[in-house]
């Protein structure tokens, strides 16, 4: 369901979908200056991290993922951070990215889904 | 049909429709997802000051954004009861430290409702009276959501 009533500065986007058997929630709000990204399985935000684009002159950009809360010792979760970080960027977009993962299994599967259901739903929100 | 089964299927409909009617005047600016999350979105102008509040309750957490006539993210804080004596933890995650002004907001959000609170925060530093007004209205808005726990 897309919400964006007139006056409201943030516009946000809800999703609910089964990912292998789980059933999802994905919420997508859009600041001035920031993407926030809600994934749980688990009915909370579980682990929280934060994605940007570091300033630079060189042609191809990088980024800077870090775990802000909760789980450190998933890789995988840093690395659906990137995948949507790096989307944001090449969409021309300066914003940052706030992602949490509140999630039952971390099985790649699952995040492929997840990033490409993201993906799929970002340009909307916008 | 047999006329009485009509006149109850009738009744019925009317009521599931005067339901929706009143679900639909009652969230305004809350969207329902079937699985159980809900968004609310309002705006109150505060000392010619627009302030933002953005309200995500999942079930075992609530997520609240508060800007300050703009749409920045602002610092992100989370606070809850820890163990081992039930006593208020905050912690800046994104930007802040811990005596921002969020932080207060967040720590007294628990106190006061009883929830897991994860906090968003553009208010500007050095403004005590627009950091008390503008949780006062969010903690305003989450009891008469019905979100708050009864405290002890």
């Amino acid at each position: 369901m897309d919400i964006s009533t007139p006056t409201f500065p943030v516009h946000h986007s809800t999703l609910s979908l089964d990912i292998e058997g789980h059933k999802t929630e994905i919420i997508i709000s859009s600041y001035e200056d920031h993407f926030l990204v809600i994934v749980t399985q688990i009915g909370s935000m579980g682990t929280i991290l934060h994605a940007r684009k570091e300033e630079g002159v060189s042609i191809n950009p990088t980024f800077n993922v870090s775990v802000t809360f909760g789980k450190r010792d998933e890789p995988m979760l840093v690395a659906c951070a990137r995948q949507l970080i790096e989307f944001i960027s090449a969409s021309g977009y300066s914003k940052g990215l706030v992602l949490s993962l509140g999630l039952k299994d971390h099985s790649v599967g699952t995040l492929k889904h997840i990033v490409s259901a993201v993906i799929e739903k970002l340009p909307v929100v916008t | 049909m047999d006329p009485n089964e009509s006149k109850e299927a009738f009744g019925n409909g009317v009521e599931t429709a005067t339901q929706s009617v009143n679900q639909l005047t009652m969230k305004e600016h809350t969207t329902q997802d079937g699985g159980g999350v809900q968004v609310t979105c309002f705006s109150e102008v505060s000392n010619e000051v627009t302030l933002h509040f953005q309200i995500i309750r999942l079930q075992k957490q609530i997520y609240a954004w508060i800007g300050c006539s703009s749409a920045k993210f602002g610092h992100l804080y989370a606070a809850a009861r820890t163990r081992p004596s039930n006593t208020v933890s905050v912690t800046s995650l994104i930007g802040g430290t811990s005596d921002n002004t969020g932080s207060g907001v967040a720590r007294r959000l628990v106190l006061k409702t009883g929830l897991n609170i994860i906090l968003a925060c553009d208010l500007p530093k050095n403004s005590p009276m627009l950091e008390a007004d503008a949780e006062k209205r969010l903690v305003q808005k989450l009891i008469s959501l019905g979100y708050t726990k009864p405290q002890v």
